[in-house]
């Protein structure tokens, strides 16, 4: 730590070390310099501060040091749909899928669009219609209008809440997340629907036919990266 | 003034500490990051933990007085309910989450909230010892990663009530369309929480097949305010769901409840399964519906197509949520780990479990996606918050790392360093879902709060009353004293 950092301290910490991720250093460095400042103000013990509140930051300190941050141009990265569109101007643009055009392809020449870790080893591929599933909106129009037949859901969430009312509808699902043991990859194992998690895609467009790889050996969760990669499934694109 | 806890109580608190993180990093880094496109997770996790924070010392001394921690694990190792495995681990992880965090923004020292500290961690302590009694370990990691709370006596009856199926017969088919249900029913009911389930055992059965006692929970009107209506059709809160496998060497049980098999489990090897409903008012276990094979199937389809519609009713529910309710049901579900074991001590008030303190409130304007994903992931993956950093010759127990996920109290509060004692008594909440209005579901039937409190009081257990007996080193050498004869009578009992 800088000297400044130390001196931003309310209390010494001769082992302190920056943060790993720019919002937790900023804001807790931020909350750290406010409780020191108020603290040296205060001309009370540590205790005596402490035990009457007057270290406390309130709700107003806190939205403070989150408008410090997006005055500086900085935007969050979003987990679930409702905080984009509740705030969207405070958050980066959901990712698509990538598409390089540098697909490799299988034995017969067709592109291999994805890989991924299967959940299960299920009897035999699938093959079916790609329908991307990433916000609460796709998911109503299939739990009001039905799950179209022979779909392999592409889901960018290894949640089990967002496809809870539907899962069991898909023919297969293709998650770009989490892992075998996921909430994701836990349910579509009690719904016997083929999944694989943590898939890389590239070129794969809604609506496109594709053949997964769901009778290849299950995925082992607790293998290293490199002997998982040589066992992914692979997801091919037929049409 | 020093602290008037002995040393060994200082010591044995912060072993208890350590071995808590360690077990956390192990499942926090085993297991994925939690997410979910539908609910922001990792914020309303990091707000419960605040929550925690903030209302658990007032809680568990109000609980304590009424019934030891002890007594109520006692009672709650017979039967299955959501005091259990995993909600007795991650409610003090929780509780050492928001001690962390206030720490590493430097609003605590170590030497602050020390009476607090003491007393949540040894009433959860107590609570672990308790109900892990059976094995005589505070958590199944310690076990190598074995969760067998029950004794024989229960075990056995268990094996004997247990219904045998093949695969494809019509119980099979019943119960593994159900188990699917009641999985993604649980999650989304738990606002994508694994909290609704909990996995103890194995054991081994006559034939030398393995069982497991699967627990899930909290699947009709209960505590939480959102299922109310949605949830009336179901009408157990709580099934314990036994199922033994062949071919099948369950590896792991661990400190969150779940289970890994070898090979993997396939309900293909499903050789017998039995269920049963109980609560904090039941006396054991109480079979359901288990005459027959076609009765119990039939039993298991319908409440799967009534929990397949309280899903869809629920789901559409919560997409229409604002971000604050599904951070604050996210929460409360995280928060209220504890809030079973007030249910066993008769002191249930909903006001204590299922709102939001002020002084957690205030957190939210920070809780956006980013920083509750990064707060998370420092806290209990990477352990690289600043004031996680241990001396630079530390080496901690998996990573190697020098910092370590929770802070210990202090040794110089036992001499002449200043000290606080705690964060005071619980200040006022809210909410922004609906009040709940709905009865609770319990197997004394729907009653109200005061009901259930008052139920809770006047609860007599014959085999709590014989719990010094339930033990399987007395049982082995007393099969024809009185109490063994009372112990079977009260299994075959809750078993009739």
């Amino acid at each position: 730590m800088s000297d400044s950092d130390a001196a931003a301290r309310p209390y010494p910490d001769i082992w302190a070390r920056e943060s790993a991720t720019p919002t937790v250093e900023k804001y807790h460095g931020a909350i750290r310099a406010l409780v020191a400042e108020r603290f040296a103000a205060s001309g009370k013990t540590w205790e005596q501060a402490v035990e009457d509140g007057s270290l406390e930051p309130t709700r107003e300190d806190f939205e403070k040091i989150e408008a410090a941050l997006l005055a500086e141009g900085y935007k969050f990265d979003v987990s679930a749909t409702i905080s984009l569109k509740e705030e969207p101007d405070k958050y980066k643009p959901l990712a698509g899928i990538a598409n390089t055009g540098e697909n490799e392809s299988d034995e017969q020449g067709r592109p291999i669009v994805g890989h991924g870790d299967n959940v299960f080893k299920a009897p035999a591929d699938v093959t079916g219609t790609a329908r991307y599933i990433s916000d609460v909106d796709r998911v109503m129009e299939m739990l009001t209008g039905g799950v179209p037949e022979n779909t392999v859901a592409i889901i960018d969430d290894s949640g089990g809440t967002l496809t809870a009312p539907i899962l069991g509808d898909f023919k297969a699902v293709v998650c770009m997340g989490g892992t075998v043991r996921s909430h994701l990859g836990i349910l579509t194992r009690e719904y016997n629907v083929p999944c694989l998690m943590n898939a890389t895609l590239d070129g794969l467009a809604d609506g496109d036919e594709v053949t997964v790889e769901y009778s290849k050996p299950a995925a082992d969760a607790y293998a290293d990266a490199e002997s998982a990669s040589g066992h992914r499934a692979r997801i091919i694109k037929i049409s | 003034m020093p602290i008037k806890r002995s040393y060994v109580d200082v010591l044995d608190v912060n072993t208890y500490i350590q071995k808590l993180a360690d077990s956390f990093y192990f499942q926090c880094t085993t297991r994925t990051v939690q997410e979910s496109k539908l609910f922001p997770v990792n914020p309303y996790i990091a707000l419960s933990y605040y929550n925690a924070w903030y209302r658990y010392p007032e809680l568990v001394r109000k609980i304590d007085a009424a019934m030891p921690a002890e007594e109520i694990a006692d009672r709650a190792r017979q039967v299955g309910s959501y005091v259990n495995t995993i909600t007795m681990d991650v409610a003090t992880q929780f509780y050492l989450g928001g001690h962390q965090w206030l720490l590493d923004m430097g609003i605590l020292k170590p030497t602050d909230a020390v009476e607090d500290m003491m007393d949540v961690l040894d009433f959860t302590r107590r609570l672990n010892l308790a109900y892990h009694r059976s094995e005589a370990h505070i958590m199944p990691s310690d076990g190598n990663h074995k969760d067998q709370i029950h004794t024989a006596r229960q075990t056995e009856a268990f094996e004997d009530a247990a219904i045998g199926v093949t695969s494809g017969d019509k119980l099979h088919t019943a119960f593994t369309r159900f188990m699917a249900a009641v999985s993604a029913y649980g999650f989304l009911s738990h606002c994508e929480c694994r909290l609704s389930f909990c996995n103890h055992g194995p054991y081994k059965t006559k034939d030398g097949n393995e069982m497991l006692v699967r627990d899930a929970l909290d699947l009709s009107e209960c505590d939480y305010p959102w299922m109310d209506g949605v949830a009336g059709e179901i009408e157990h809160n709580n099934l314990t769901i036994t199922v033994t496998m062949k071919d099948t060497h369950f590896n792991m049980v661990d400190d969150w409840g779940s289970f890994e098999a070898e090979p993997s489990y396939n309900n293909d090897n499903l050789v017998s399964l039995g269920v049963y409903a109980s609560d904090f008012l039941s006396d054991g276990y109480i079979p359901v519906h288990m005459d027959s094979a076609s009765e119990l199937a039939d039993y298991l389809d319908d409440q799967r197509a009534k929990m397949e519609s309280a899903t869809a009713t629920m789901w559409k529910m919560m997409a229409g949520w604002s971000r604050e309710q599904m951070i604050d049901a996210g929460l409360l579900v995280y928060y209220g780990t504890l809030k079973d074991v007030a249910h066993f001590a008769g002191v249930y008030e909903q006001d204590d479990w299922m709102l939001v303190d002020e002084r957690t409130q205030r957190f939210k304007p920070l809780m956006n996606d980013e920083y509750g994903n990064s707060a998370i992931a420092e806290l209990v993956g990477l352990i690289t918050l600043t004031s996680q950093n241990r001396s630079p010759h530390r080496m901690a127990r998996y990573s190697g790392e020098r910092s370590e996920m929770w802070t210990p109290i202090p040794y110089s509060v036992l001499a002449d360093d200043e000290w606080t004692a705690g964060v005071g008594p619980i200040e006022a909440g809210s909410t922004s879902l609906p009040a709940k209005t709905a009865k609770w579901t319990t197997t004394q039937g729907k009653l109200t709060q005061d009901e259930c409190n008052a139920a809770a009081k006047a609860f007599h257990s014959k085999a709590f009353d014989l719990r010094h007996y339930d033990d399987d080193v007395w049982a082995k050498n007393h099969p024809d004293a009185p109490q063994a004869a009372e112990l079977a009578a009260a299994t075959s009992n809750s078993g009739s």
